[in-house]
């Protein structure tokens, strides 16, 4: 009778028929999907930029390898672009940004500006983000090849030593050693999830500097 | 039955939501501990990942007194070397003091190694002398430029000769390579350095460093089994008792019976002495007359974790406020001068100074975390200090910029609030264009109100490309403004603001960290807030002109004397030093006649400090580097002066060894070369003897013998060149820097929230509907 007596009449509006402790309760629900949605879409945002960033970036490098001084992506960067690093085996590559203060970081690999530049003597020192920029990093193994293209045009081949961890603040990296050394190093562990103070470095030693080759199809097919 | 339906569903409708709130409560309890679950997880993770600090190693930004280091088997750590007895003499005549240190160490182990020898000094010393016995050589230091001695230095230690480098690393920090050091032997290293009284408000004082390293507990956690290569078998462990051996370094009383500290203080203070005090250490004070006194240190009491430090004072009415001292070397007269403004005179002093301050803040990318923070932390410090009749204004800038009011306000604390809360809310995004911000805090904040004070504090990490163009701007339209730099950041451009700041005639702060701002900006108030004395510059009537050091003068602040140094032609000059300055708006003017000067030592080399610190800050002026290189090692190598560009090398300075002789057989005694002393340090017993405290003597004893075998066990028997290797490699390592985004995290308690929130909706639903029904005819059967 109840049941007829409710379908006979018009439905009420949703929230109308909700009590006041059902409504909160229902907007509790709401704002908690709210900054679910909106932490989501944060980190996101986050790997998006960094993704989106690296086209621009290469662009940019690329006009800087053909004589354009300025290697600033967009007016407003607060960086430059310094070199681009790539792993020929695994197929990946990264341009990298000068100087790992800041927001850099979250556009590209930055080379450490208290190192001297890669493929210089001394030990250069390239760190990037493991979950963005550096995800490949574990994948390097040792006796891989890194490319290491730098603004300048030269062009440096690395082969990739044994990987370590290490503390960040004994990363055992001198920059003025003997030798020509660069070092990658990104956070560990890599499937982490809170910032932590370990660091995985990768370390490799110059193996010959490439001249450098007009970019024509036969270079490109070979 | 209708209206008792009604009346039930009513009930059950209240219980209903009731219930829905309990569980929507139950489920928000639960997932706020979910998420304490994930915090103290990950913080566990991060405490546990932390390493286990290595048993008896250290690192050499951790010295805090002159120590020995040897490369250790733990790459970037050292093991330091038993210090035997440490002697320091320091003579203090007048405004200069010299200091000689002499240590004695061991090499414990059974191979020949190359040792580092770090000691820290306070900044304005000048090193001039190292003399060294290592096992039976006696090598003395020469000053060469740093190449040179670096290659003299290589060869010999590439032929099995003693020789020793002693490099400046930092204007503070120095290090002594010493090479071929034999197995047990036992290496004194004494140096030598001069440097200037520091004086404050009528009280002088001197400083020695004296903190021990800080040792870790030497708790080896696992057992470590070393498989001879060759047999396959393990040796056994050559320190049998490990586990029983603590860090007993760390307690002062057993530091001092293993590491004995014996400290002389030569006062000849120039004027009648008054209270003469030690603040941190037991010390016995000698009057051998009016003006001078011997202070030696009580033997028991040498806290391991405090700097020596020594204040005197002249007695009440007698204290100096200027003097004149001269120094005749190599033809040239050298003069020490310093007087203390006349604080009292200053009308500043007596009410408190009006100021007009303009805070410029860096919120460019670059500034991106941690920088951030700090420097709207020290800003926001800055704001709450001003005074309500102080007027302020707040610029920001990135690549863009913008002014927070439209010209200086009040110091009112509605306005302060506002600033604060504009500060807090600014966020680090973008590029660093400076120049339009500079010019607009020194060029469109109005005129100065007259007795104001105006200045300029900058916060910034200082990382632009244009520095010229703003040393430009800094010298053309500072007008009565004083510039001040904060440095924000673990690596800002210290050169810029150092120079900045020169330039705007105010003063560089650096803060490196977050802990150090309250201090470090306690320190930059006290100089804005307290009345300098200011445009101050010196030079000569009727005497040649000389060279003057520091240049230009710095201002002061309330109670600092002025000090200045100068090199002079001839022997007798004549005439008078005149120095004008300016205490708030009264002119101030003292003249001293150069002939009247009484004789001093060590000016000379004072002077050539001051002067190469002098042209390091020139640095930007010249554009050749090479040429501000060749100017220093001209000045250094004139005066024997350790500098960023010269070194003191020594190789053997007698006659070498006779081959397969024992070392440990020919034991000292030695004879000391003529004008050697190396005075308490020398020889046996290191040790105190006390009477019926044989005890204590055999327990220290033993001890020592314990920490030496550790110490032993812990080095590196590897060659020399690889040692040499290994202690360049931990003198400067790279810190990396935070290599991992939020992204992960934050998508991770994203999805968490979602589903939570598409849980408790499912459930709600369901409870509207069908659940409700059952749960209601449940509700309905039991009400019947």
């Amino acid at each position: 009778m109840a049941a007829e007596k409710e379908q006979s009449e018009p439905r009420p509006g949703f929230l109308a028929r909700l009590s006041a402790a059902e409504t909160v309760v229902l907007a509790l629900i709401a704002l908690i999907a709210l900054a679910g949605l909106l932490l989501v879409g944060k980190g996101f945002y986050i790997k998006a930029k960094a993704e989106v960033s690296q086209v621009l970036l290469k662009r940019t490098f690329e006009a800087q390898l053909h004589g354009s001084p300025d290697g600033k992506p967009w007016p407003w960067a607060d960086f430059q672009t310094a070199a681009e690093i790539s792993a020929p085996r695994i197929n990946r590559s990264a341009v990298v940004l000068e100087g790992a203060s800041g927001e850099a970081l979250a556009f590209g690999p930055a080379w450490l500006t208290t190192t001297p530049l890669p493929g210089d003597e001394g030990t250069s020192v390239i760190a990037a983000h493991r979950d963005t920029h550096f995800r490949w990093l574990k994948d390097v193994n040792p006796g891989d090849l890194l490319v290491l293209t730098r603004k300048d045009g030269r062009r440096f081949l690395f082969r990739a030593g044994e990987s370590r961890v290490a503390r960040w603040d004994e990363s055992g990296i001198n920059a003025s050693a003997t030798g020509h050394h660069l070092a990658l190093a990104t956070c560990w562990p890599f499937d982490a999830i809170e910032q932590g103070p370990m660091r995985y470095i990768v370390d490799a030693e110059l193996i010959g500097e490439q001249r450098p080759v007009p970019l024509t199809t036969s270079s490109i097919s070979k | 039955m209708f209206l008792d339906d009604e009346i039930a569903s009513m009930k059950t409708r209240q219980s209903e939501a009731r219930w829905g709130m309990y569980l929507a409560l139950a489920a928000l309890a639960a997932c706020i501990l979910m998420f304490i679950g994930l915090m103290t997880q990950a913080k566990a993770e991060t405490t546990s990942a932390k390493p286990q600090q290595m048993a008896g190693y250290v690192r050499p930004n951790d010295i805090g007194t002159g120590a020995l280091l040897f490369p250790s088997k733990e790459p970037g750590f050292f093991v330091e070397a038993l210090r035997l007895a440490t002697d320091v003499q320091i003579d203090v005549n007048g405004p200069i003091m010299r200091t000689r240190v002499t240590q004695r160490f061991e090499n414990p182990s059974k191979g020949w190694v190359e040792g580092t020898y770090v000691f820290p000094l306070p900044e304005d010393s000048a090193v001039d002398t190292l003399k060294m016995q290592i096992g039976d050589r006696f090598i003395e230091g020469q000053v060469k430029p740093r190449q040179a001695a670096k290659e003299i230095y290589e060869q010999a230690k590439a032929e099995g000769k003693k020789a020793a480098l002693l490099e400046q690393q930092r204007p503070n920090i120095f290090t002594n390579q010493v090479a071929n050091i034999g197995p047990g032997e036992t290496i004194v290293i004494q140096i030598e350095y001069q440097s200037a009284v520091r004086q404050s408000n009528g009280l002088y004082s001197l400083r020695f460093p004296m903190v021990v390293a800080p040792r870790y507990n030497p708790q080896p956690i696992v057992q470590t089994v070393d498989l001879d290569s060759r047999t396959g078998y393990a040796v056994s462990d050559p320190v049998p008792d490990r586990e029983k051996i603590e860090a007993p370094v760390l307690d002062p009383k057993e530091n001092a019976r293993i590491n004995p500290v014996t400290l002389t203080v030569n006062l000849k203070a120039g004027f009648p002495l008054g209270e003469v005090k030690s603040g941190y250490h037991g010390v016995d004070i000698a009057s051998l007359d009016d003006l001078s006194r011997r202070v030696t240190l009580k033997g028991d009491s040498v806290p391991a974790d405090r700097d020596f430090e020594l204040t005197w004072q002249a007695i009440e009415g007698k204290s100096p406020y200027a003097g004149l001292f001269r120094e005749t070397v190599g033809g040239k007269t050298y003069l020490l001068s310093f007087v203390t403004p006349p604080v009292a005179a200053s009308a500043a002093d007596t009410k408190p100074v009006k100021r007009e301050v303009v805070f410029v803040i860096d919120n460019s990318g670059s500034m991106a975390g941690p920088s951030m923070e700090q420097a709207k932390e020290s800003l926001a410090l800055a704001i709450s200090r001003l005074k309500p009749e102080d007027r302020f204004n707040v610029i920001r800038f990135d690549d863009t910029m913008s002014v927070h009011f439209p010209e200086l306000v009040e110091a009112m604390p509605d306005k302060r609030e506002d600033a604060i809360a504009y500060v807090r809310g600014l966020t680090a995004d973008g590029g660093t264009e400076m120049l339009p911000a500079l010019e607009a805090a020194l060029r469109t904040q109005g005129p100065v109100q007259a007795g104001a004070l105006r200045q300029v504090v900058f916060l910034t990490d200082g990382a632009i490309g244009n520095e010229t163009q703003l040393f430009d701007e800094i010298q053309k339209n500072r007008g009565d403004a004083r510039v001040f730099t904060v440095g924000i950041g673990s690596a800002p451009n210290s050169h810029f603001m150092t120079k900045a700041a020169e330039y705007g005639r105010g003063t560089f702060t650096l803060i490196g960290s977050e802990s150090e701002v309250a201090a470090r900006m306690g320190e930059l108030f006290t100089k804005l807030e307290s009345p300098a004395m200011t445009d101050i510059s010196a030079s000569f009537e009727g005497a040649s002109a000389g060279d003057l050091t520091p240049n230009p003068m710095p201002d002061l602040y309330r109670g600092e004397p002025v000090v200045l140094t100068a090199e002079l032609d001839g022997t007798q000059p004549q005439g008078k030093l005149q120095i004008l300055g300016k205490a708030g708006d009264q002119p101030w003017r003292v003249e001293m006649d150069i002939a009247k000067a009484s004789t001093g030592q060590g000016i000379a080399k004072l002077w050539a400090r001051r002067k190469i610190d002098d042209l390091e800050a020139s640095a930007s002026t010249i554009a050749d580097p090479d040429t501000l290189d060749k100017r220093i090692e001209t000045v250094a190598l004139a005066h024997h002066l350790v500098s960023r560009v010269t070194s003191l090398v020594a190789v053997d300075a007698t006659p070498s060894r006779p081959a397969g002789e024992n070392l440990s057989e020919t034991k000292l005694p030695l004879n000391l070369p003529a004008g050697w002393d190396f005075g308490k340090v020398f020889g046996e017993a290191p040790v105190e003897t006390v009477p019926g405290k044989v005890d204590e003597r055999d327990a220290a004893l033993e001890s020592r013998t314990k920490l030496a075998m550790v110490t032993a066990d812990r080095m590196l028997a590897a060659p020399t060149a690889r040692a040499a290797g290994l202690i360049a490699e931990a003198n400067n390592q790279v810190s990396l820097p935070q290599t991992a985004t939020e992204a992960d995290k934050q998508i991770l308690i994203g999805l968490m929230l979602l589903a939570f929130a598409l849980l408790a909706g499912t459930t709600f639903v369901f409870w509207r509907a069908p659940i409700a029904a059952v749960v209601l005819s449940g509700v309905r059967h039991r009400g019947r």
